[in-house]
């Protein structure tokens, strides 16, 4: 994670004391990791952007019920999890704005061909990944994206480690068959 | 290990989960069983594919969005800090009366009141009822405050703020003015700014399309479109546009926003209200539009296709 566990208690107890120069070293530690997993359990940027503003609201209103317990980076992680869940349950259309208008960074040094070729691997991966149940999504993503080990994401998620592997099993179970129905594994593309 | 454990250990592995004891055992497995070595290449395959989905990045407009967001609430919330609380108002205003009390029969026993001076002022004023606000309209009084002249005089510092209701048709020119007030001037925020809009929408449109808006109402929206700096405000302007019904300036509204809105989320919302209209009555300037952008190679591949079914649509 970007800060070191009692840098970002000092923030939250700077951010308590009203103090926004706290929030937002905050944000510019954890907002690229909170948007990437938004962005992957909403698959549209704008309700991306609009959950993860949300997170950082939330923990200037919530910084003084953080306990502690768990590493700060956890208890963003858990918040930003729930406000995605709620954002997807309260907004039906929140997969309205397709993946094609995800805003990307062009790559450098990379042809037409390629481009395409890659913009559809893109597409066919987050299809893929938009077909997995909303709970083994956030397990395999916080997993294979963000690199956090089973016991931080079972912390995060409130499940437990034997949950959080049973969840990432199925996702690969269900990506494998995914990606193995054709020959090729970009055949699932078209 | 057995053949059935392959997906588990693989997963343990890959996430570096894994033991020592238990990757040498794998090894030993994979060793002599080559079904799981291919299924294990089949894991990996897979495992990744998934970098194939790249990270979101966040662009400097949304860093300076949140920032400017983050800083309203510290602030905002630094504010509420600061008023007293209801308890302690309580117990100072218990305080006050008392003291005042005290102060009163001490000069009736002198044989006359005080004057009061004005908040804020240092003029003496003639009685309380110019300076004290309306009570029987139950005003909130807060950022309570009390000081003591030397000569024994009180004064009474505080905020009054009285809610108002406004209650009328949709296009009552009061209820309308404050409408468009509330979208322009008053929403601080993306949250607020949405309420607004949605509250606008719910009043004037109906939905399909039918609904005629005031046009103080319709410029706010356009502006609100035009000048936002957070897409999911615009988009929500656009969207409200689009329930009205048609009329140049919301045509020329959602046409500027298709041509320079720097949102493909927003322009797929401009263009699909642009179809609708243009479908109801083919307007030269929204086809040539819809036309440059189905062709524009340019443009985010969605928004594309959408205005390219649009014009297949329209009855030219």
């Amino acid at each position: 994670m970007a800060g070191g566990l009692s840098d970002d208690r000092v923030l939250l107890e700077r951010i308590r004391g009203g103090d926004a120069s706290g929030a937002e070293e905050l944000f510019e530690r954890y907002a690229p990791a909170l948007l990437r997993f938004a962005s992957r359990m909403l698959s549209d940027r704008d309700t991306a952007e609009e959950v993860t503003q949300e997170v950082f609201v939330k923990v200037i209103s919530r910084a003084h019920q953080y306990d502690g317990r768990a590493a700060v980076s956890s208890w963003l992680f858990a918040i930003a999890a729930n406000a995605c869940r709620d954002r997807r349950r309260r907004d039906h259309r929140a997969n309205v704005v397709p993946l094609e208008a995800v805003a990307e960074l062009p790559s450098r040094g990379e042809g037409a061909e390629a481009r395409l070729d890659g913009r559809q691997r893109r597409a066919a991966v987050r299809r893929a990944l938009q077909g997995l149940s909303e709970e083994q999504r956030e397990a395999l993503v916080l997993a294979r994206y963000h690199g956090l080990p089973y016991a931080e994401i079972a912390r995060i998620l409130g499940i437990s480690v034997g949950a959080v592997k049973t969840r990432i099993f199925r996702a690969v179970e269900t990506l494998k068959a995914r990606f193995s129905e054709g020959e090729a594994l970009w055949n699932v593309v078209n | 290990m057995e053949c059935r454990e392959l997906t588990d250990r693989a997963i343990n592995r890959l996430l570096e989960e894994a033991a020592a004891a238990e990757l040498e055992d794998f090894d030993r497995h994979l060793a002599g069983c080559e079904r799981c070595v291919r299924e294990l290449a089949v894991i990996e395959e897979t495992w990744d594919a998934l970098g194939a989905d790249r990270d979101a990045a966040v662009t400097p407009e949304f860093r300076a969005r949140t920032l400017a967001l983050l800083h309203d609430e510290v602030d905002r919330r630094r504010m509420r800090e600061f008023r007293p609380r209801a308890r302690a108002a309580r117990i100072l205003a218990r305080a006050a009366a008392l003291f005042v009390a005290a102060v009163a029969g001490f000069a009736v026993a002198r044989g006359g009141l005080p004057a009061i001076r004005s908040a804020g002022t240092s003029s003496p004023v003639a009685g309380p009822a110019k300076s004290a606000p309306d009570l029987a309209g139950n005003p909130r009084l807060s950022n309570v405050a009390y000081r003591t002249d030397p000569d024994g005089r009180v004064g009474i510092e505080f905020d009054a703020t009285t809610r108002h209701t406004v209650v009328g048709r949709p296009d009552d020119p009061e209820v309308s003015t404050l409408l468009a007030y509330l979208l322009l001037r008053n929403g601080e925020t993306a949250g607020e700014k949405s309420r607004a809009i949605e509250l606008v929408s719910g009043h004037y449109g109906s939905g399909a399309g039918a609904g005629v808006a005031s046009p103080e109402i319709v410029r706010a929206l356009a502006a609100t479109l035009k000048g936002d700096r957070n897409p999911g405000v615009r988009k929500k302007a656009a969207e409200a546009l689009a329930s009205f019904r048609s009329s140049p300036e919301i045509r020329t509204a959602l046409l500027e926003s298709l041509a320079n809105d720097p949102n493909p989320g927003v322009r797929l919302v401009a263009v699909e209200a642009l179809a609708a209209s243009a479908r109801e009555a083919p307007d030269p300037k929204t086809i040539q539009s819809l036309r440059e952008k189905a062709v524009d190679p340019q443009e985010n591949g969605f928004v594309r296709a959408r205005a390219a079914s649009a014009l297949k649509a329209i009855d030219l």
